[in-house]
Parts: C-alpha cells; structure tokens; sequence
C-alpha cells in the first residue's frame, strides 16, 4: 500500500475536481488529460491496497479514523477490507475507463469542463462510499453520488427531458436516503456510534424491535438507490445521460451502492442479522422479483438503452437475491452476490460502452430501427458476443460462475420457488440477450439504417471496451483471485461447476435461446403478437409503476395547489379583513364618538370662547376651538401629573 | 479590550451620518463604507473568541449604567450563539451592501438606503448581543423599522402595502412579547434574561406559563411560523433583493433566536417540572411540521420565482421549530443554531441569486424563464449550490444541521412517543424541499433558453455571490467550524 492510499484514493479525485475548472483554462485537451491522469492516480492508489487485504483473514479490517466533528461524535474514517478494496478497486478502474472512452464518445460536446468535474467528483464519492468507516460518512458520500448522477443525467441541460429525468432520478433516490437517514439516527441514539467497527461490536445491545426498524429502512434505502421494486422506474428514466455515464453511474457502481450496503449490513450486523425478523427473505424476495419483472419488461422494450437498464435492474435482483440467502456473512450466497456485482459491472458496462458507439453511429435509440450491424461495425459486433455470453451465463465468462453460484446458494437455501423463478428469469435473460443480438446485428438492414452512413465506433472507444470484454473473460478463467481476495475458498474450475444446478441452468438457457431463435430470427411476425393484447399494453407501461408514482405525483402537487388555494383565499384575506374590520370600527367610532366628542369640546370651549369673545370678538370657526381645546388639554394633562407627582409624595 | 461589545454597536452608529454624507456624494462609497464598517465590526467581536472558546462556559459581559428606575443596565454579552448569530448578521449584511452597488444604483434616494440599512445593523447585532430585555425590546423595534422603510421605499410592485403588511404583523407579535417582558418583570423585579431566570423558578407556574406562551407567541410571529407567516411571502418578495436576504437570513432568525434564548432559556425552565412542559414542546413541534409542510408544499407550486423562496423559508423556520421543541437533547439544539446559520447563508444567497434573475430579466414568474445556466453562469452556479443547500444535500452547509436535528429528534422519539409522527413528516418534508429546490433550479437555469442575449451579472454583484457560495461550502464540509462555538455554551 502507498502511504496514505485509502485516503488519497478518494480525496485525490474530490480536490482536483475542483481544479478541473482552472486547468479548463489552460485548453480542454490539458483538461481531458488532466481528468484521465488523476484517475489513472486513483485506479493505482486503489490497486497498491489489494495486498494489504490479501493476507487478511475473512473478518479483520483496518481502520483508520481521525475526528471531524467531535463534539456529535462524528469521525471520518477509512475501513479496510476485502468487500471496500474490492469495490474500490472496481470503481476507480471504471472511472479511468471511462474518462479514457469519454475522451473519444464526447468529443466536441459543450459543458465538458462540468462533465470532467463531475466525473471526477463521482469517482471519489463512490470510492469514498465504498470506504467509509461509519454511516454516517457512508451517507454523505452515498448522497453526493446522488447529486453527481442528478448532474450528469441533466448534462444536456438545455433538453427538457433530460433536466426532468434528472430530477425523477434524484427524486426518487432520495426516497431512499430518508429511509437510509431514518435507520442510521435509529442506530446511532440507540448505541452512540456512526463506527460500523463499533456497531459490529456492539450490535447485541439494540433492542431487537430497534434493530428491525433500523434494517428495514436501511433496505428501503438499498433498494432506492440499486432500483429495486416497487422503486425501479428512475433507472430506466436515467438513461437521458450520456452512454458513458450511464455506464459508469448506472450499471457499473453507483446503482451498486445499495448492494454494498446490504453486503456491509450482512457484515456489521453479523449473527444478528438472522435474528431479525423477515429482513433476509425480504431481501431475498425483492431480489427475485425484480429480476423476473425486470426481465421481462427487458425483453419488451424496444429501446436499446431501456434493455440495458432493466436488464442491470434484473441482474441486481439476482445480487439481492443472492444476499438474501446470506444467514451468515462470508457464505456462498453472500460472496455470489458481490462476485455478481463485479462481474456485472464488467460485462453490463461493455454493453454500455457498445451502445454508445451504436447510438452514435444509427443516431437512434430504437432498435426496431437498427438492423445489420455486423456488417458495418464488425468490432462491435465481436464484443457485443461477449456481452450475450456474459449476460446469459455461458462459460467460460465470470459471470457464468457468479451467476451459478447465486442461483445455487437460492437452491441450497431450500427455497425451492425463488430458484425456480430465477431459473426463469435467466431463460428470459438469455431471451432478451438474444433478441437485442438479432435485432441490432443479425438481421437485414432497416431502411434507417440504409440511409445513413453507418461507421465504426472510434478506436478510443473500442479499446476502453475491448478493457472490459478482456476483463470479462479473464477474470473468468481467474475467479480463483478475486476469491482470494475475498478469502472465499470457491473451487471455481469448469470441471467442479457441472452439478445438477448446472445442467437445470444449460438447459434453460437453450429451451429459451431456441424459442427466441425461432420468434425473432425465423418469423419476425411472431413479434407483434403481444402487441395490442392486455400483456403487451402491461408491458408497454413497465406494469403501470410510474402510472402509480405520476398520480402520487399529482395528488401531491393537487394538494399543494388545494393549500396554496387556502392560502390565497384565507391566508392572505384574513388580515385584509381583520384591517378591513378595524377601519369599519374606526369609522363609527368616528361617527358617533367622535362627533359626540366634538359636540362636546364645542360645548365646553364655546363657553370659554364666549367669555374670550366679549374681550375682543374672534370669528368662532373651527380650528380656533381645537387649538383652545389642546391648550385646555395641555393643562389638563399639567395638572394631572401635579397631582400625581404630589400624590406618591415627590419620590422621583 | 475592556468595551468590545459597546463598541460593535456605536461602530455602525457612528457609521450611519457618515454613510449618509457620503452617500448623498456617492452611493458606492457609501456602500463600500458600510463594507468596511461590517469587516471591522466582525473583527472587533472576533477578539472575545478566545474568551468565547476557553472561557468554560463563563460569559463575557459588559454593563453600563442605563435606566435605573426600572432597574435595567445596558447589559452586553456573547456566548458562542450569540457570536455565530452577530457574525452571520454581518456576513450578510456585507454581502447585501456589496451586491446593492450595482443592483440598485439605478434606484434613487440612496444615501437613506444605505443609511437605514446601516441602522438595520445595529437593531440585529444589538438582539443579539443584549442580555437585557428592555434593550432586546428596544434592538427588536429597531430591527423593524428600518426594515419597514427600506420595503415601503425601494420594493417591487406595491411595496407600501407588503411593508405595512410586514409592519402590522410583526408589530402585533411585539406587543405580546412587550407582554411578556413586562409581565417578567412585574414577577422577578429584574430585567436581565439570566437573572430572571432564577428569579422566575419561584414565581407561580401558572403564570410563567402564560409569560411563556405570550413570548413565544410574539417571537414566531417574527419567524413566520404557520399560521401566522402571512406577512413573510409578501415582505419577502416585494422588498429588494439585498433587503429579502437580510430578511429572510437574520431577521426571521432573530425570532428563532429570541425562542431560543428567551422562552426557552430564560421562562421554560420555571416550568420544567410541570406537565405544561411537555405540551409546549408538543405545540412547538405541530407548528414546526405544519410550517414545513405546508412551506415545502406551496413552493412546489408557487410560480414567482421570489415567493418560492419565501415560503422555503417558511418550511425552513418550521424545521428550526422542530428543532427548538426537542429542546432538552444537545444534538438538536446544535443542529438548530446551525441551521439558523446555515439557512441565513444560504437562504441569503439564493435570495441575492434570484435578484440577480430578476435584475437581468426583469420578470418574476418562473415559467418563463429558462436556460439560464448557460448565459448566467456564475449566477447559476451560486445558485445550484444555494438550492442544494436548502434542499439538504451533502456537501452544502444545511445538511450537517438538518441531520443534527434529525439525530436529536430520533433521541427524543426514544423517549416521547408523541414524536415518532412528527419525525416522519419532516422526513417527508425534506423530499418535498429536494422537490421545489429542483424544480426552481430547473425552471430558472436549465430547460430550453427562452430569452437571448442575457448577460450575467457586474462583478460586484457576482462577487458578493461567491463569497455565500463559498462559505456554503465551507460549513458544509468544515462544520466543526461553527460548532465549536455552539458546543462551548452547553458545557
């Protein structure tokens, strides 16, 4: 480890997102360069620390704190081990990728001092999240990724649409936060500490009622911010960014925070967390869920960046799903999990990266659009058989083995029905896979396409990809490591993975690769068959979700016009009328007692004016009175406090 | 030095003819004067740090002869709230004159602006400052007036109206709260706040709760709690931009502040050990959700792009109610003074950043602007960061005291099970505050451009801008920069 790494590895990336505006200065390509140099920094400050874990056992983790705001006991801190290097390591090699494959897919875009600042301020708050000691360290940064990705999704901030999905993302992730606030207040007033070293400790003490509370709303944020169901929708809506952030933000690390918090949670709460009651199976069933609904709204929708976001959304069950089986924390079903998050990131920010260069090329995000690219993208092409590879689960990619081994911990669980729905969510994402195959590259050019130049994508581009297809494969033949590295002693060959789950996994994906072959290769036809019937339309809405959530929407908004209405009408009126009320009163006051008191001063002074008019005769008008009326007042009020001051005998 | 607190309060009175003079010659330097005079009015008060931070919770006090019939000395003091409020107040009213340079010089009758905005200084450094209740009634009006004129005299549209709207109301609440202080002192003979508080443990419990319900009462009508906010949305969006932020940063604050201070420091421990107590708290924290709530929900839908502010604000002094009624635990009372101070700075420069709008575009309502971002950008970045801190969002400065107040909030929910609801719609709220921070910052700077040819804003004014934006960050990321100070005065 170099010095100070766990700490460079993510403040490095915050403090010089701040000089990114200064280097802009100098020129944008010393800025490009200046953003890809720093991250190239964080990816190797993040790869020095891999030893320091490997020789770790399991359980133990360095910690590093300093005091931040002591008097509320806060710290910062790092936390060292397998589980937070392991994401560092995943989120800073996806940031250098992707600074290197921005430099080629947003060339001549405006703002790119903006993206290259948030770019830069995400890859440290993710790489922060990932390390923090505490929760509540872990929540700043698990916020503040939140704004990146509200920033870079509005990036074409000049789009309507894009500025509003941006708004729904951050919206809806902050649903989450609250429930993610709410468990963190819970477990800090019931045990005093942020620490999760503490905690860890310490969990025994929390009241188990407390304790359950605390871990559902913790999972209520988790699934917030991974796009679970019922709160899914924004991730589909995020796609507005540009395909290098969606890539980076959301498929390859943030939309994994909530899988690392629920991964940290297994971690911190330990045997504790089998005592709560109904928290693992809900895991476990939200997981599974999502992976089948998502699957197959996946393998509806006809666009191309919408299959990528329901199929991370569906790939993201499988990791909760696999947790869920997790009773104890470096299980089989725990490790499928985060092994499934890395692998994931790999093979679903491939896809991403190809999809960028697709929609480059077709100018479109339709796939009914696209058709015949293998001829005209023929690298694309080759890389994008990886991806079908990796998301179907066919040996010899990673994702084959985490995906095998998430299933068979949900077998060996005994849960007989969540397997087989997974089972059946693998068939559909094999489907899906395939589909996008033939409807992108395999089948015959569409008009669209014939009427535009379609090209390459540029080198830059299809070297950050080919990174990643690399990745996929090896790490595929080296599971063996990153099992080290997480000191879970898998026997990851191909000749130990032909068990019985196996061969159930084989032989759906080639009931389901069949029955795709022969819908949408031999009788496009087929297609249109869900079109128009209840199914189709249940499809075409993603099963009414953002229905649901535009009429919550509305009712909020109907209320607020309802109190503003109240406002205006009662709110504001109410003291025009009260003032309204008061100079009604002030008018009869001067209708009765005033004129009656002018009678009465006529009265008194006329006397006084008579007797004055027989030494000289005045004309007896108006003011003359008053002003005999304020001399005879003035000594009035003269003799009164004469009287008074003689009455409390001269003590002032 | 011996007369430090005296001193930061002649220093702007001796300002104001000069300020005056000078603004009749010209308005720039006047505001430049009263710059100036803000800088070394907060390097004057940063001299008692030392004492604030190691004093031990000793309080350092000056007293001078004032009215001895009634008992009252011109009694001064500072504890580390007090500093943090009279330095914000400074703060903003540097920001305020600075910005005022170029966004009213086409505006006449300057030299009283300046002037009164000087004299404004003095009424909110002095509530701050004073321990003496007649004095803090005195600084109360005083904070008032000068406000009064500078609404009625430089505001948008029918400014006489909203300032006398402004006037009345808040009038009102002073009467309630001369109430108080005259039946304080009826009761204990003495009109110092600390010294009235032993006095008012021996005092009948039924009257102090009357005392205490008739303070209160006064103090938030200043802070524009629901239901009695009705003179904010039209004070605060009539008055020009510097004044909106002044209003909107201290003055509002100041209410809070006094709750704090008074009610709750000086009356509320004469009844402690009643069930009055409780209850109180209870009524506290239901204004406190109503205001957040139904502040969050109007300016979700509110179209003028300085009354969505407004009613921010008002959600904004509903968390800080929130936060008073959880009184007893030290978490809330630190995120409530932080918030005070958070919601000032940045509250005051989304105000100036609206003023900056306004002054470029010269409409209000929201929906036709647009695409601002690009044309605007120091404006627009200012901005964001302003909105973001309102909305609560990490690194920017309200988060760290909104999540104080929620940590001490859960701690009262393990005690009083009243509060589980009450915690849940602030957590609600603070959705609805991402909402309209969101939607104003979508509404104003991105979207499609709907105007050519905008400007941004002369430099001066940007500067000012800066200067909130980046000590919105600093709290945000350094909190432990204000706490020290708060924490000192609970030891």
């Amino acid at each position: 480890m170099f010095p100070y790494a766990p700490w460079l590895v993510w403040l490095l990336p915050i403090i010089s997102s701040l000089f990114i505006p200064l280097v802009s200065r100098l020129s944008n390509k010393a800025r490009n360069c200046f953003a890809l140099t720093v991250s190239l920094i964080a990816l190797i400050f993040a790869l020095s620390m891999i030893p320091d874990v490997y020789h770790l056992d399991a359980a133990e983790s360095y910690e590093l704190c300093v005091p931040w705001i002591p008097w509320v006991n806060i710290s910062a801190g790092v936390y060292l081990d397998s589980l937070s290097i392991l994401l560092a390591c995943l989120v800073t090699f996806f940031g250098f990728i992707i600074t290197l494959y921005s430099l080629g897919y947003m060339a001549g875009e405006e703002g790119l001092t903006r993206y290259y600042f948030f770019i830069l301020l995400f890859i440290g708050s993710m790489t922060g999240l990932v390390l923090s000691d505490n929760f509540f360290q872990l929540f700043i940064f698990w916020e503040m990724v939140g704004l990146c990705s509200y920033s870079l999704v509005s990036f074409w901030y000049k789009k309507p649409e894009s500025v509003r999905a941006g708004m729904k993302v951050f919206l809806m992730t902050r649903i989450g936060d609250v429930f993610l606030l709410a468990g963190i207040c819970l477990l800090y007033v019931n045990l005093g500490s942020y620490s999760f070293h503490y905690i860890a400790d310490n969990i025994r003490q929390v009241p188990l009622p407390v304790l359950t509370a605390a871990a559902f709303l913790m999972l209520g944020g988790a699934v917030a911010k991974s796009a679970q169901l019922p709160l899914h929708t924004w991730l589909y809506s995020a796609m507005e960014a540009p395909t290098s952030v969606s890539a980076l933000l959301h498929s390859a690390t943030m939309v994994k925070a909530g899988v690392y918090l629920i991964a940290r949670l297994l971690l911190v709460f330990g045997f504790s967390a089998t005592l709560i009651p109904m928290w693992l199976p809900s895991i476990l069933w939200i997981g599974t869920i999502t992976a089948f609904i998502a699957a197959t709204l996946a393998l509806s929708t006809p666009d191309i960046k919408g299959v990528a976001a329901y199929s991370t959304i569906s790939q993201i069950g499988f990791m909760f799903a696999a947790l869920g089986t997790a009773y104890d924390a470096p299980s089989t079903g725990w490790f499928a999990g985060v092994l499934h998050l890395v692998s994931h990131a790999f093979f679903q920010g491939l896809d991403f990266l190809l999809i960028g260069g697709i929609v480059h090329a077709v100018k479109t995000r339709d796939m009914r659009l696209m058709g015949g690219l293998r001829r005209d993208m023929p690298v694309t092409f080759g890389l994008s058989l990886i991806v079908l590879l990796s998301r179907a689960g066919i040996p010899p990619v990673i994702s084959f083995f985490s995906k095998e081994l998430a299933i068979s911990s949900v077998l060996s669980s005994g849960n007989i029905i969540a397997a087989s729905i997974l089972y059946l969510s693998t068939a559909l994402t094999f489907a899906y896979a395939l589909r996008v195959l033939i409807l992108v590259y395999l089948r015959e050019k569409t008009e669209h396409v014939k009427q535009i130049h379609v090209h390459e994508a540029s080198k830059i581009m299809l070297l950050s990809a080919a990174v990643l297809a690399a990745l996929c494969v090896i790490t595929g033949m080296f599971g063996e490591a990153i099992s080290g590295i997480m000191h879970f002693h898998a026997e990851m060959g191909l000749s130990e993975v032909f068990s019985s789950s196996t061969l159930i996994l084989l032989m759906v994906l080639t009931i389901s690769g069949s029955a795709v072959y022969l819908t949408y290769y031999k009788k496009p036809a087929l297609l249109e068959i869900l079109h128009g019937t209840p199914i189709g339309r249940i499809l075409e809405r993603g099963y009414y979700f953002d229905a649901l959530y535009g009429v919550a929407a509305k009712g909020f908004l109907a209320l607020s016009n309802g109190i503003r209405a109240v406002e205006n009408r009662f709110f504001s009126q109410t003291p025009q009328f009260l003032a309204n009320c008061v100079i009604i009163l002030a008018h009869k006051i001067r209708e009765y007692v005033d004129v009656l008191a002018e009678e009465m001063l006529y009265v008194v002074t006329n006397k006084t004016l008579t007797s004055a008019s027989k030494l000289k005769r005045l004309p007896s008008n108006t003011i003359n009175h008053y002003i005999a009326a304020a001399l005879i007042g003035f000594v009035i009020i003269l003799l009164l406090i004469i009287v008074t001051m003689w009455m409390t005998g001269w003590a002032v | 030095m011996p007369n430090t607190l005296l001193s930061t309060l002649l220093l702007p009175a001796l300002t104001i003819p000069l300020v005056y003079i000078l603004g009749k010659k010209s308005p720039k330097a006047a505001a430049a004067l009263i710059a100036m005079m803000c800088i070394c009015d907060a390097a004057l008060l940063s001299t008692t740090v030392p004492v604030i931070i190691n004093g031990k919770g000793h309080i350092y006090v000056e007293s001078y002869q004032w009215v001895p019939a009634l008992r009252s000395s011109f009694t001064l003091f500072i504890d580390g709230i007090s500093f943090l409020m009279a330095i914000v107040t400074l703060i903003l009213m540097l920001a305020a004159a600075i910005f005022s340079i170029d966004y009213m010089h086409e505006k006449k009758g300057l030299a009283e602006y300046y002037a009164l905005l000087t004299l404004l200084s003095i009424g909110l450094v002095g509530v701050f400052l004073t321990s003496n209740l007649l004095l803090f009634y005195f600084c109360w009006e005083l904070m008032l007036l000068p406000a009064y004129f500078i609404i009625g005299g430089w505001g948008y549209r029918e400014p006489y109206r909203a300032a006398f709207k402004f006037f009345i109301f808040t009038h009102a609440g002073a009467v309630f709260v001369l109430l108080g202080i005259g039946a304080i002192f009826m009761v204990t003979g003495d009109l110092d706040m600390f010294h009235a508080r032993s006095a008012l443990m021996m005092a009948n419990p039924e009257l102090v709760k009357w005392i205490l319900i008739s303070l209160t009462a006064g103090f938030a009508v200043k802070m524009a709690a629901v239901p009695v906010h009705m003179w904010l949305p039209d004070a605060h969006s009539e008055a020009p931009a510097p004044m909106s932020a002044l209003l909107s940063g201290v003055i509002i604050s100041a209410g809070a502040y006094a709750i704090l201070r008074i009610s709750l420091g000086t009356v509320f421990p004469a009844v402690m050990a009643t069930d009055f107590a409780s209850q109180f708290l209870h009524g506290l924290t239901i204004f406190g959700i109503m205001s957040a709530f139904f502040g969050s929900l109007i300016a979700l839908v509110e179209t003028d792009i300085k009354r969505i502010i407004a009613y921010s604000s008002i959600a904004h002094m509903g968390y800080v109610l929130f936060g008073l009624s959880l009184f007893p635990f030290q978490e809330a009372t630190i995120g409530t003074v932080l918030h005070l101070v958070n919601h000032a700075v940045s509250k005051g420069l989304l105000f100036l950043t609206a003023g900056a709008v306004m002054k470029r575009l010269e409409i209000r309502d929201v929906r036709e602007m647009g695409g601002l971002a690009g044309q605007m950008s120091t404006t627009a970045v200012s901005s964001t960061i302003a909105a973001l801190s309102i909305a609560g969002v990490p690194p920017f400065a309200c988060f760290m005291s909104e999540f104080l107040i929620f940590v001490g909030a859960f701690r009262t929910v393990k005690i009083d099970g009243f509060y589980t609801i009450p915690v849940a719609v602030m957590l609600i709220a603070t959705v609805f505050s991402l909402a309209y921070s969101l939607r104003f910052l979508s509404h104003v700077f991105f979207g499609a451009s709907k105007h050519d040819k905008v400007a941004d804003v002369p430099l001066l004014m940007k500067l000012s801008m800066v200067f909130l934006a980046v000590l919105v960050v600093a709290f945000g990321v350094w909190p432990s920069l204000l706490i020290q100070f708060i924490n000192v005065t609970f030891v």
